[in-house]
């Protein structure tokens, strides 16, 4: 069976999940245009129609330009194909992110809906421009400046548009109102046209506000290593690569949901001049699982032209019945997915782990009954406990409900692309957008049987992944096969639809919860059930996150996966997390209310993690916590309410990490096969390394994004800083010891050994930074040495799972308009145990966007699918809501920094973690609020004028 | 093909040719032509003099050229002062980034935003199909008002706003008509306006200004900002003393055109604006309601929303504008002048 990727079977620990669909093999198919077809050569213009040009007087930075451009070409495409001003990026295509915005005539306008004909006798002013300023300095922007001191930024892909937006409205405020400061609703309404998947918001306040006030005219300050490339629109990210001959590819997606494709036929696309290959994507089963899984592709010298090519791509299919979402894929009667045993080996996995062995009915995959302890046990109690009588229970308590939770899309504003070359048959560079430098060059070098030292992965920078983009993917074998076929480098990036659709997904999830206590309180059995969604994908485990917390009961843990004829869920940053803690934490706070006990006091009993009783501590000391109103104490329209939750997350470590160290007359350069997507890697690593040599971050030069380099981690399961942290101590203790060495034998020093902050001698001691001006080059590799007291799993497939949990508890106050069925999260307090801080403005930026993200899921967020059909409506960012910086309260980051000494570097990952805990918190808040305990997420208005209506 | 025309008589389209795509501010144009929706030569009014302006229309009232930026609509000090229902709807839609771009006759005639309308692979009643696929499949955005074969909700909040100030249109090459009638009353489901094809709006005519107009806009959303909505209204009021005088009530986001609700206005009128009266005029406007299985949700909304917007309007500061024989009312400062404008 040829039906699927041979990169799906190993998982997630080693990288791969598996790709868009349950299919994806590239035949032989693959074909470039023939030599006897007119109009084949690469500088060939499209069709007469795509030939049509309009002059373009202009003004660009300052510059003066006359351009000859479509009728139909936005001004975007035209500043950055034609201009190569790469800072402006395409986001979403139709206006609501704000990535693309640039100055017109001193107005920020969105670009990617502007015509570029619109340009004419105008001037434009980009990102790039934004520094020279009025006197021709090359100095920032204050609103440049105060993004880097704030850290008002992460991925850094939307930063350009959100600083062309901020400084124009900078320059207005500060012209009519001198340096007061706005409100933060005069900001949101300024920035209201801008969407920041990372989260950000928060510090884009200060930022913005700050620099209003002029607090950032003159600052130098960033705590993030590369601020500057991102406020600067210097920092190339995948999609603004070119390489010299390239093409451009675009592919055909099903519409169907399920079919099979009895034709395809793409000899008139490839006759059109200008495209040069085309390629079938499709098994050998020709079996179609979703819509929107790419059939073919095919490349062309621009988009307009491999566009138009599409349509002439002749398909027949032989549409087969469709079951889309779990409720239909469990009818009687549905079609089922995976109909024979051979198809369901190799499923892609839209969990971290690998996947089990699991018994099949229809489209109902399970029990999974792993995570259960004692299992018989806790059924028996929590059926005694239904059975029995309010008297019989003899002040036994029983909770039981049942939650849902939506699909959410983790749609990176940089969406995943991959530009591929090859150099001879062996050779092959891409450049693409991924998560995992590493792991992608030895997924590719397996994958085409090729050497894995000719394989070459770059990412400089990665504009968001949230774990979408840790696998290998359509979008890379597209780009690479068509490389191979036409010869050329080709470049294929999924648009904001596909995106939304294959791109990936958090699988929706129904979980059924029981909870049993004893007279005293004690918890003494859990059940839970969850149904997951992963649409063609399996491996849904939302119960491995109920194993996880109050670990001392007796549970009944049962997963399903149902799969339906919808995309592929993916791990999603805390996969599983979000909907395993909707369900239980809202669970323990009905039972905290059933018993009338303080529902902080009722963890303290059943939670013997440490990091998180120390945050039990600090939530009962918070004034806004401990001096809450009574619930329902509000009874007007607006009503206010205020809840917590906690939450736990393995600590993951990647043991083959290692981190390269050079040091010498010319500087100091640290390389690691790793990248940073807005986590902060980059500064995670010149922090500890300037730290421990007693200089500042950008002393070190750090390289990556490079697979050439030394290993280094994937960015997924939190992995990065406890995978980091300890190769690069280790490189600069080596590092150390060779500079001893150096003083002693070069030098002749006596006495040497390793000082504080330096080499030290009989003499005194010399600065590190002295020894290494001095010379010669010095070259170690820092290793990941084990954990003291080794590790609670040891490694499988290259991860190892640490003995520590990070541990959160998440309070929220909300406030909910009963009129119009709003919620709005006014305030809210993240702590976290996670040891360790090596940066703390950028951990305090990450839980800030983690929170984002966490409300945005609860209050949002949710992919809506043709409920008969399969294709995708929510296809936009407008329909696609993501959290915006109007809807952003305040937010409260708290760092428990006590205990994880067995942990090596005593820090853990926090990036998951963070976002865990939101949505229940809100869940419990509005219980708190309104007395009515929500089930179903997200709380649309809908959902909410039912639910306090009654 | 593109043509920009640099006068209206250019704007005819060549003969035998097929009608032109009119091309403003392209905010809406640009994406629909590239999910291949509106093909067909470009007519573009980027050269075309003179209509981005406002000026008395000689009866009292002011004619608003279609080309006027939405942002600069907001704005006006002239308008503000005359018309501020008008001026706060243009100041609340889309984002500052479209705003400074989108036209207000490009607002007129947009195109509505269901998703599968938007769907390039799909052929709706709009698009020539047989049936409206939002019908029978997921309508959770659509209409609560159900006038006909198509369920969507018309996205044009100026339109809204014009309807409650009983505003008109000048076409060029077609007859000009109240705003009503330039959309009908959405038993047609081909299209979101009914301009002939070819055909170029160049005008809004905006009636003679109420003195002490208290007017509100207000648009019910998930999130904070930049969202479409899911209803939208617009309130004008003219107090007499305690006694409502006039009353004219738009909403939009509920139907496939946007609807004025007479009723709601004679609920109003000569009575006072009592926290009594205000909720009972908002509960009629869900009179008449005829709800998707999936928008019942909409009807509480239209209430609500309805009731919001007439409680803003009650607590905003009464217009300045009195009618006038033809001067516009003293402005602060002049408007920002567009750079391409002509006049």
């Amino acid at each position: 069976m040829k039906d699927e990727i041979s990169t799906t079977r190993r998982g997630f620990l080693r990288g791969s999940i598996g790709t868009a669909g349950a299919a994806l093999v590239v035949s032989d198919a693959g074909c470039a245009k023939p030599a006897h077809l007119p109009g084949e050569t690469a500088t060939a213009p499209g069709t007469a129609e795509a030939g049509e040009r309009v002059s373009v007087s202009t003004t660009v930075n300052g510059k003066a330009h006359q351009l000859e451009v479509h009728p139909d070409d936005s001004a975007l495409d035209v500043v950055r194909k034609e201009l190569h001003l790469t800072g402006s990026k395409l986001g979403c295509g139709h206006g609501a992110c704000g990535a693309c915005t640039m100055h017109l005539d001193g107005t920020p306008v969105v670009t990617c809906l502007l015509p570029a004909t619109a340009l004419e006798g105008r001037t434009v002013v980009t990102v790039e421009g934004l520094s020279r300023g009025a006197k021709g300095s090359k100095s920032l922007h204050p609103v440049q400046r105060a993004f880097m001191a704030e850290d008002a930024l992460q991925c850094g892909y939307c930063t350009p548009g959100f600083v062309v937006e901020a400084a124009a409205f900078h320059d207005a405020w500060r012209k009519q109102h001198g340096t007061t400061e706005p409100s933060r609703d005069e900001v949101a309404a300024a920035l209201s046209g801008h969407l920041c998947r990372c989260g950000a918001y928060a510090q884009i306040y200060a930022a913005v506000q700050g620099a209003c006030a002029g607090r950032f005219d003159a600052s130098e300050a960033a705590p993030r290593y590369d601020a500057r490339e991102k406020v600067t629109g210097a920092a190339k990210y995948t999609v603004d690569t070119t390489l010299p001959g390239m093409l451009v590819a675009k592919s055909l997606a099903s519409p169907h949901a399920h079919a099979i494709v009895t034709k395809l036929d793409w000899s008139k696309a490839l006759a059109v001049p200008g495209v040069e290959g085309a390629i079938d994507l499709l098994p050998e089963s020709r079996r179609v699982r979703h819509a929107g899984q790419e059939i073919m592709a095919l490349a062309a010298t621009d988009e307009r032209t491999a566009e138009h090519a599409l349509l002439l791509v002749e398909v027949e299919y032989d549409v087969q019945p469709a079951a889309i979402g779990m409720d239909a894929a469990l009818a009687p009667e549905a079609p089922v997915v995976y109909e024979a045993k051979t198809e369901r080996k190799h499923l892609p996995n839209s969990s971290e782990g690998p996947l089990m062995p699991e018994g099949w009915k229809g489209n109902l995959r399970g029990p999974l009954r792993l995570f259960s302890k004692k299992r018989s046990q806790a059924r028996r109690a929590i059926e005694q406990a239904k059975e029995a009588t309010e008297e019989d229970r003899k002040g036994a308590t029983l909770v039981e409900g049942t939650w849902r939770t939506q699909v959410q899309c983790h749609t990176p504003l940089e969406p995943h692309v991959a530009l591929a070359q090859w150099d001879g048959e062996d050779t092959l560079t891409v450049h693409m957008s991924t998560q995992a430098v590493h792991h992608m060059a030895e997924e590719i070098a397996e994958r085409w049987g090729l050497k894995e030292e000719h394989v070459r992965v770059l990412a400089p920078y990665v504009g968001g992944g949230f774990g979408a983009k840790a696998t290998l993917t359509t979008e890379t074998v597209i780009a690479v096969e068509l490389a191979r076929v036409c010869g050329v480098p080709v470049m294929y990036a999924l648009d904001r639809r596909q995106e939304l659709m294959i791109g990936g997904n958090r699988p929706a999830a129904k979980t059924e919860i029981a909870l049993v206590t004893n007279p005293k309180g004690t918890l003494t059995a859990m059940r839970s059930v969850t149904h997951n969604d992963s649409g063609v994908a399996v491996g849904g485990v939302v119960g491995v996150m109920h194993r996880l917390v109050y670990p001392e009961a007796p549970r009944e843990i049962v997963d399903y996966d149902v799969t339906n004829h919808a995309p592929a869920g993916k791990p999603f940053r805390g996969p599983a997390g979000p909907q395993a803690y909707w369900a239980l934490e809202q669970a323990v706070d009905e039972m905290a209310h059933a018993r009338g006990e303080d529902p902080v006091e009722l963890r303290k009993r059943w939670d013997p993690n440490p990091a998180r009783n120390a945050l039990y501590a600090w939530v009962q000391a918070l004034p806004e916590w401990r001096d809450r109103p009574k619930p329902r104490a509000d009874r007007g329209r607006y009503r206010r309410g205020m809840g917590l939750a906690t939450a736990a997350w393995f600590s993951f470590t990647q043991p083959n990490s290692h981190l390269e160290l050079q040091a010498g007359p010319d500087g100091l350069v640290a390389s690691i096969a790793t990248q940073d997507i807005g986590n902060g890697t980059r500064t995670t690593i010149a922090t500890v390394i300037a730290q421990s040599l007693g200089l500042s971050m950008h002393d070190v030069d750090v390289r990556m994004g490079d697979s050439d380099y030394v290993p280094g981690p994937m960015a997924g399961g939190s992995r990065t800083t406890s995978s980091v942290v300890p190769p690069a101590m280790h490189a600069v203790a080596q590092l150390k010891d060779e500079l001893c060495d150096l003083a002693r034998k070069h030098h002749g020093l006596s006495g040497v050994h390793v000082a504080e902050d330096g080499v030290g001698h009989d003499g005194g001691v010399i600065p590190w930074a002295e020894v290494m001006a001095i010379g010669p080059k010095i070259r170690v590799i820092g290793r990941r040495q084990r954990d003291e007291g080794g590790y609670y799993m040891p490694p499988m497939f290259g991860l190892a799972i640490e003995q520590a949990l990070a541990g959160s508890v998440q309070v929220v106050e909300l406030e909910v308009d009963t009129r119009l069925g709003r919620t709005r999260v006014l305030r809210t307090w993240g702590g976290y145990g996670v040891g360790r801080i090596v940066s703390p403005q950028l951990a305090r930026s990450q839980a800030q966007g983690g929170i984002i993200q966490g409300i945005s899921y609860a209050l949002y967020e949710e992919r809506r699918l043709d409920p008969s059909r399969g294709f995708l409506l929510t296809a936009g960012l407008e329909d696609y809501r993501v959290m915006g910086i109007g809807d952003v309260g305040e937010i409260h980051v708290h760092f428990d920094e006590t205990g994880y000494e067995q942990i090596r570097g005593r820090s853990v990952g926090l990036g998951e973690l963070v976002t865990l805990a939101p949505a229940a918190a809100i869940g419990n808040a509005m219980f708190d609020a309104t007395g009515w305990r929500p089930r179903e997420l997200p709380l649309r208005p809908d959902r909410v004028l039912k639910g306090v209506r009654g | 093909m593109i043509r920009f025309p640099t006068s209206l008589t250019e704007l005819e389209p060549a003969a035998g040719g097929s009608a032109p795509v009119v091309r403003a501010g392209a905010t809406d144009l640009t994406e629909r032509r590239r999910l291949r929706m509106a093909a067909g030569p470009l007519l573009d009014l980027r050269d075309l003099p003179g209509l981005d302006t406002v000026e008395p229309d000689g009866t009292g009232g002011m004619l608003v050229g279609a080309k006027l930026r939405i942002a600069e609509l907001a704005v006006h000090p002239g308008l503000a002062a005359a018309y501020p229902g008008l001026c706060a709807a243009a100041g609340a839609l889309a984002t500052p980034q479209i705003r400074a771009v989108a036209t207000l006759g490009g607002n007129l005639l947009q195109a509505n935003r269901c998703w599968y309308y938007r769907n390039p692979d799909e052929r709706c009643l709009k698009k020539g199909g047989a049936a409206c696929l939002a019908r029978q499949g997921d309508h959770i955005h659509h209409a609560c008002f159900d006038l006909g074969p198509c369920a969507c909700v018309h996205p044009s909040t100026l339109g809204m706003a014009l309807m409650a100030y009983e505003a008109s249109v000048m076409v060029h090459g077609a007859a000009d008509r109240t705003v009503a009638e330039l959309y009908g009353d959405g038993s047609d489901p081909s299209r979101d306006h009914r301009l002939e094809p070819g055909a170029v709006l160049t005008h809004v005519v905006l009636p003679p200004p109420r003195p002490r107009e208290q007017a509100a806009y207000f648009r019910t959303i998930t999130r904070a900002r930049s969202e479409w909505p899911l209803v939208e209204v617009l309130v004008r009021l003219v107090m007499d003393g305690d006694t409502v005088s006039l009353a004219r009530v738009a909403m939009g986001g509920v139907a496939p055109v946007p609807l004025r609700l007479p009723e709601v206005e004679a609920a109003l009128v000569g009575g006072p604006a009592s926290a009594e009266a205000l909720a009972k005029a908002a509960a009629i406007a869900t009179k008449g309601a005829t709800p998707l299985p999936m928008t019942g949700y909409k009807v509480d909304l239209v209430e609500g929303t309805v009731l919001e917007t007439l409680e803003r309007a009650c607590h905003s500061t009464p217009s300045l504008a009195t009618p006038s024989s033809g001067s516009l009312p003293e402005a602060d400062e002049p408007p920002t002048p567009n750079p391409q404008g002509g006049a």
